[in-house]
């Protein structure tokens, strides 16, 4: 009972999070125009069209050479959809099978586009669909991958070093030593709390099931931004406004000192892909890092334009004081329009925090009062 | 030596002198001198930036005086003295009478932060204490570095404060579609001088600590103007028809950072305002956690 609770607190939260970019992203159809709703915003059976007849034209493209902007570089400019239906890690089932033919990919992508917009009232307590929300709206397609996850070959994260499950046994401990537990730090993530959106770094983390957060597989704000200028890649995410400075130039990364919640970014061009060093990370505690990684984390990201509308997305992650080998990912990101980011403004309209750890903490009085389990830690550390 | 060679000597000497004369003289053309340019002839702003006034604690002239809480914060918090960043007029702030007594009003309680869930929240205590969006003019005067990426149909500005950014939009041009701390900007290029005009604000920022402020009519006119290699001119047209009598003017000088190593570290201040935000209300400790708590 305890996960759905949580999960259900969790979703009111990102609800009231998300409220300023609802708005935002309504709001997006210039005033005073009467266009037609494009039906695959309404119809899933169109989306699901769509996203196949273009995953299929663009993935015909071979040897597609990317433009170059006025000063030489690569052209990667535009606004790319991060959301995906495909999760990180292969699921068990799938579990000899690296790629999907074309019908089944078709096939995968539908069942997730339906179950998706289904809405059940029970569970779900706000309908992201309504707003344009889901991945499936946003321009999400198949994917013949089974998983992101590339490496190790199957599909699936590699186990993590004995320091690490120490790390999560000790936290596991911990929540359960707080009793009652609600406070911003103990419940609110780095999410909720808008410290970060839902992540600059890697932009790509997989879809249902097994998504890190729901939010994130909705294709809630899941854009970003590629912005080039002499010099300098710059990533602006839709969500929570995050950016990420890469400069090109070669420099050294900063002194060990600086630590970054994006962690420290270096660019280099290897042909027409972006390849992206980044260090330097911050130690996110109370919250996780992302997949529980530590300040130790190294990630390699390689940005590939191979067609008029897709990127190709590649990350490979490495801390060896979490995993006992690297692990990566290959990924595509749908360009989408308009080229431009709106305001999120999170932080200074968090009701939905305030609220959320609010009523936990009236949640736990009760049960307390009553002699039943408050469910100890509660809040999830992902981002 | 062979007359290939010769030849290659040749070609080499004019390739060098025809380097020395586009370092040289490339950045010399134009009206202004040494202002480097993008390949479309622009002014390149491309670079870390920051101007050094003390008008994020008074944007009107002021003396040196202790600051907020003084009993703990000793010379730490103490405001230093500057001179007016207002250059029309009698270098003060237009105010109609009833909008210059809200701005005291403001002073008297920019520390006091009143987190409700309703939305007079934002009326309360300067936004810089509670680390939201300083805004514009605001963010170019803060005591921080930002940074401009141009490109020729977009120019995007981050702020180390807060990391906040805004976009410039040349080509194309929107009207605001929403209101917003940072308002919606449109650039243009007057000769050598960006024109950007900032308008759908939400009302909520300040201009500094001192409570000074607009509402969601205000409208931002900044013009930026290069001097040279490492220093602009900022000026901004400020008018708002419901507090301020007329429209009024700022200017100081943006310098570039020269350091060889300069870049922006991240400001991400939501972490550092959380206790001071939300322990009012219970939620920063978990109940039995307070650290002045018996145990």
């Amino acid at each position: 009972m305890r996960i759905p609770i949580v999960r259900r607190v969790l979703v009111l939260a990102l609800v009231a999070v998300a409220a300023a970019s609802m708005a935002v992203l309504m709001a997006q159809a210039p005033p005073n125009t009467t266009k037609p709703v494009a039906p695959t915003l309404t119809d899933t059976d169109a989306a699901i069209k769509a996203a196949a007849e273009l995953a299929k034209r663009e993935a015909a493209m071979k040897n597609f050479t990317p433009a170059r902007t006025p000063w030489g570089d690569p052209d990667l400019r535009g606004v790319y959809l991060t959301a995906t239906y495909t999760p990180l890690q292969r699921p068990p089932e799938l579990a000899n099978k690296p790629l999907y033919t074309e019908e089944e990919a078709v096939a995968a992508f539908k069942r997730a586009v339906e179950a998706d917009a289904e809405v059940d009232p029970r569970t779900v307590h706000y309908d992201w669909k309504e707003y344009s929300m889901d991945a499936w709206q946003g321009g999400a397609r198949p994917n013949l991958r089974t998983s992101l996850i590339v490496d190790p070959p199957d599909g699936r994260l590699p186990p993590v070093t004995p320091e690490a499950q120490q790390r999560r046994e000790a936290a596991q401990a911990a929540a359960k030593k707080r009793n009652p537990a609600a406070g911003i730090l103990t419940f609110g993530n780095t999410y909720t709390r808008c410290v970060l959106g839902l992540g600059a770094i890697p932009l790509m983390r997989g879809g249902n099931p097994g998504a890190e957060s729901a939010a994130a597989a909705a294709g809630v704000t899941a854009e970003v931004q590629i912005f080039q200028s002499p010099g300098y890649v710059t990533l602006v995410m839709q969500s929570n406004n995050d950016v990420r400075i890469i400069p090109l130039d070669g420099r050294p990364h900063v002194s060990d000192r600086i630590r970054h919640w994006f962690g420290d970014s270096r660019g280099r061009w290897d042909g027409n892909t972006l390849v992206v060093e980044t260090t330097n990370f911050n130690d996110r505690r109370p919250a996780v890092n992302f997949q529980g990684a530590t300040d130790a984390l190294k990630v390699v990201e390689r940005f590939t334009s191979i067609a008029p509308n897709t990127m190709r997305y590649e990350y490979t992650m490495t801390d060896p004081k979490t995993w006992t080998r690297p692990w990566s990912v290959d990924a595509e990101m749908p360009r989408v329009e308009p080229n431009l980011i709106y305001e999120f403004a999170c932080h200074e309209q968090n009701y939905g925090l305030i609220n959320v750890v609010t009523g936990t903490q009236i949640r736990e009085r009760e049960a307390l009062a009553a002699g039943r389990p408050t469910g100890g830690g509660g809040g999830r550390g992902g981002e | 030596m062979s007359k290939r060679s010769i030849g290659l000597l040749a070609v080499a000497g004019i390739v060098v002198a025809a380097a020395l004369w586009f370092t040289v003289a490339v950045p010399g053309q134009g009206s202004s001198s040494g202002v480097a340019r993008t390949e479309d002839g622009k002014p390149n702003l491309n670079g870390i930036w920051q101007s050094f006034t003390t008008a994020n604690w008074n944007v009107e002239a002021h003396s040196a005086e202790a600051g907020p809480r003084p009993e703990i914060m000793g010379a730490y918090g103490a405001q230093p003295g500057g001179m007016s960043i207002i250059v029309d007029g009698d270098g003060t702030i237009p105010y109609k009478p009833e909008a210059l007594a809200e701005r005291d009003t403001n002073f008297k309680s920019r520390m006091i932060p009143k987190i409700t869930n309703d939305p007079s929240r934002f009326d309360s205590g300067d936004p810089e204490l509670q680390c939201f969006r300083p805004g514009v003019p605001r963010a170019n005067y803060m005591p921080f570095p930002f940074q401009i990426f141009q490109d020729q149909n977009q120019i995007l500005v981050v702020y180390e404060y807060k990391w906040s950014m805004r976009q410039i939009h040349i080509d194309p041009q929107m009207e605001a579609p929403v209101d917003s701390w940072m308002g919606w900007s449109n650039g243009k290029w007057e000769g050598d001088t960006l024109v950007v005009d900032v308008r759908g604000f939400n009302g909520y920022s300040w201009f500094d600590r001192a409570g000074n402020y607009a509402t969601d009519m205000l409208h931002v006119v900044e013009r930026w103007t290069p001097q040279g290699p490492n220093h602009m001119t900022y000026e901004a047209t400020i008018e708002d028809p419901n507090v301020f009598t007329r429209p009024w003017k700022i200017s100081f000088p943006v310098y570039r950072r020269l350091e060889p190593n300069v870049q922006l570290v991240e400001f991400n201040c939501v972490p550092f305002v959380e206790q001071l935000l939300y322990d009012p209300l219970g939620l920063y400790f978990p109940p039995g956690t307070r650290p002045d708590e018996d145990r």
